[in-house]
């Protein structure tokens, strides 16, 4: 089986105080100073499909793993770092557009590589990013694809070579199918999913094979079939003020402040429901 | 006859509140240990012998009357105030030990801004006493990583430093007096002076003894102006460490005093600062105080470091961001227990200081060796981050995979194997095995080494204060 996961290295924005938000004239929030990070869904979803590889090797079957990620030369020490884990291949499709709030133009990069490549079973990735926070991605690759695609996934299981079976959070509850390949599994909160953390060792084997770069151009003969929206036209981007009241209980102790909480907030509360 | 754990338990409910007395398992198991042991903790293996209660002291009468009763039964004390050490000065290597927890005592008791000092009790979190003196536009100056979590008393007893010490100093500069008690139950108190020449300063057998001679229970630290507006942030990517150790050095041979002097190696710096650090060293300064003072510094780091031509400058903003994030707090530590779980992924430190003209020797040295002995490592870096006119001190970060191996068996198989290359390279290269964390339990097999002659001074404290060896056994001086 043949899987690609898909992934973004985005700006830990957790680390961007309110002062520190500021916008430029080209609707660039201003995010070089922080650290970067795997965006946590990609994270996840590029921990299960390891842990899927790990159970098909158990199991005696193989599973080739490719990465694929569409940035700038800043993602090429992630990419290494996945190879170093057992991906096999390690994409960067170098684009300059601006592809924040295009899931359009995103998807279709996606699916024209996996077009190209033509031997995809599964693709894995996260239900959405914190830039350009579109959670639409999973969806129109999948609709290009022609794939089912699973949202909210949280586990998968190798069943047989050819089967596997996908819990994904669902309205009703945590919902659990058998799948048979293609599809598309857009990962959601997946529990147990850090990315495992891969020794100098394997990293200093990896860290003189070039990482596969490919263009939009490389990609034309897939792409040209494609449509290519530009998604939206960013005009302006303001903060969203989520501040909310709040009440400091006084008391002379903890055990009045507590006694003041439950009976003024608390006890109501617990009444109404 | 050593009296049975009901004996202690039924016995200690008279001499305190029996709500003080805490026997309950899962407590004892939790503190039994330290983060020295935490991989263990996280797979719920608990190889120490548990104690027989952890007693919550409320006052120095408690401690007097808890340890008086110990020294009398022969009953081992571990006295604790935050649990965050490090290097297993917590655990309860003997059975039945009381773990005298002092986090309840938690007044800060004077704030007196005419003779710059601040009395608090030991159980003091840093962070409410220094919550406390900004409002007031005073700092204590100490600014540990663990402060949102650390407490006064455990970070007099370990000896200390911030991140701020370039300038402020260790905890050891910053005491002025403190009240301790002994385990035959003197109360000592020793004045709150600026200086005096009236014998050996006693406040250093009493700062680092991590409560292997007596129990902190009072702290007088200094305080300053708090002038945040006047810091100046500098930082500078390089490609090498020994440039970095040269220009640390000449910034504190020249007489300056930044509040922060950093410099991280290449891997260190990739985990911290990733966001521009690419594959180079990073070397950072603040500059405080006084904005004449403070500029003036910046303005002469500035130019040391330019005669330095492979230091590249970079916007203090990507500094800025990193620095206000750099201390460690509830959920900080939440995180890493759920991805050390998931991942097997642990890391550790291990801090050593040294002169300059050994430093990049005994950096070079360790992290070589470490790269080569150790299987399944996954960063191996260092970082130097406090400086004297001497020398500096390097903090090693040594992570790695637990692979094929119990929970239990991560500290010989890993852990203190790592130590072990850092301690002895350390103290054959003639640096000091412990800088800032104490020595703890597992850095006593060296204390001697570390110490050579002059370890006949720290043994007769031992002899002289705990004569019945009931202080916080197998720390600092080894359990034999």
């Amino acid at each position: 089986m043949n899987v690609l996961v898909s992934f973004k290295v985005v700006p830990d924005l957790d680390l961007l105080s309110g002062n520190d938000w500021t916008v430029d004239g080209n609707c660039q929030v201003e995010t070089r100073f922080v650290k970067k990070m795997i965006n946590p869904y990609d994270e996840s979803a590029l921990e299960l499909a390891l842990k899927l590889a790990d159970q098909a090797g158990n199991a005696g079957f193989s599973i080739d793993l490719s990465a694929l990620t569409i940035a700038d030369s800043g993602s090429d020490l992630t990419l290494k770092s996945l190879r170093a884990l057992g991906y096999r291949q390690a994409i960067r499709i170098a684009e300059e557009d601006d592809l924040r709030f295009a899931p359009e133009k995103v998807a279709a990069l996606i699916t024209a590589y996996a077009r190209q490549r033509d031997d995809f079973n599964l693709i894995f990735m996260g239900r959405q990013s914190g830039v350009g926070d579109n959670a639409k991605t999973p969806l129109i690759t999948a609709e290009l694809l022609g794939w089912p695609c699973i949202t909210q996934v949280t586990g998968v299981t190798m069943i047989s070579q050819h089967t596997l079976q996908v819990s994904a959070i669902s309205d009703q509850g945590l919902v659990t199918r058998t799948i048979k390949p293609p599809c598309l599994l857009a990962v959601g909160n997946a529990p147990f999913s850090y990315l495992r953390v891969p020794t100098l060792r394997a990293i200093k084997e990896q860290a003189e094979q070039p990482i596969d770069v490919i263009t939009r151009s490389d990609l034309k003969n897939t792409l040209s079939s494609l449509p290519y929206n530009p998604g939206i036209n960013l005009i302006k981007l303001e903060p969203i003020s989520r501040k909310r009241n709040s009440v400091i209980i006084e008391g002379s102790n903890t055990a009045e402040k507590a006694e003041k909480l439950y009976q003024q907030y608390l006890k109501g509360w617990l009444t109404e429901l | 006859m050593a009296l049975t754990r009901e004996a202690i338990v039924t016995a200690l409910v008279d001499i305190v509140d029996p709500d003080q007395v805490v026997t309950d398992e899962a407590v004892l198991k939790e503190s039994s240990i330290d983060r020295f042991r935490r991989f263990e903790e996280l797979h719920g293996v608990y190889t120490q012998p548990l104690p027989a209660a952890v007693v919550y002291v409320r006052s120095t009468s408690d401690v007097v009357k808890v340890l008086q009763f110990a020294n009398k039964h022969g009953i081992n004390i571990v006295p604790r105030t935050g649990h965050t050490a490090t290097e297993g000065g917590l655990e309860t290597v003997v059975e039945n030990s009381l773990v005298v927890d002092g986090s309840a005592m938690n007044k800060v008791i004077k704030i007196d801004p005419v003779n710059m000092q601040a009395t608090c009790q030991c159980g003091t979190p840093l962070l409410v006493l220094e919550d406390q003196l900004r409002e007031l536009g005073y700092t204590t100056g100490h600014s540990p990583q663990s402060k949102p979590l650390a407490q006064l008393g455990g970070l007099v007893a370990t000896r200390s430093i911030g991140q701020f010490s370039t300038l402020y100093g260790g905890i050891e500069e910053m005491v002025v007096g403190l009240e301790a008690v002994f385990p035959n139950g003197q109360i000592t108190r020793i004045k709150n002076v600026p200086r005096r020449a009236a014998g050996p300063d006693i406040r250093h057998i009493i700062i680092g003894n991590e409560g292997a001679l007596c129990y902190i229970t009072e702290i007088t630290v200094k305080i300053f102006k708090f002038m945040p507006e006047n810091n100046i942030l500098l930082g500078y990517t390089l490609e090498n460490m020994k440039t970095g150790f040269e220009i640390l050095r000449e910034v504190m041979v020249n007489g300056y005093r930044p509040s922060v002097a950093r410099l991280y190696d290449e891997e260190d710096g990739a985990y911290h600062f990733s966001h521009f650090a690419n594959n180079r060293c990073v070397l950072i300064f603040m500059a405080e105080g006084p904005k004449g003072i403070a500029e003036a510094t910046a303005a002469a780091i500035e130019e040391i470091v330019t005669r330095f031509p492979e230091c590249e400058k970079v916007d203090t903003r990507y500094i800025k961001t990193w620095f206000d994030h750099l201390n460690w707090d509830a959920t900080d530590i939440a995180q890493e227990r759920a991805e050390i779980v998931e991942t097997k992924n642990i890391g550790n430190t291990t801090e050593i200081s040294a002169n300059w003209e050994i430093i990049n020797q005994i950096y070079e040295t360790c992290t070589e060796r470490m790269r080569n002995e150790i299987p399944d490592m996954t960063i191996i870096g260092g970082h130097s981050s406090h400086s004297y006119i001497n020398g500096t001190n390097l903090y090693f970060v040594h992570y790695y995979n637990v692979v094929d191996c119990k929970p239990e068996e991560e500290i010989t198989k890993y852990h203190w194997p790592i130590k072990k290359i850092i301690v002895e390279e350390t103290i054959k290269a003639g640096g000091s095995m412990c800088h800032h964390h104490g020595v703890g339990k597992h850095r006593t097999p060296w204390i001697k080494d570390e110490h050579g002659s002059s370890y006949y001074i720290l043994e007769t404290l031992k002899k002289a204060f705990d004569p019945q060896g009931i202080m916080n056994r197998g720390t600092i001086y080894p359990k034999s």
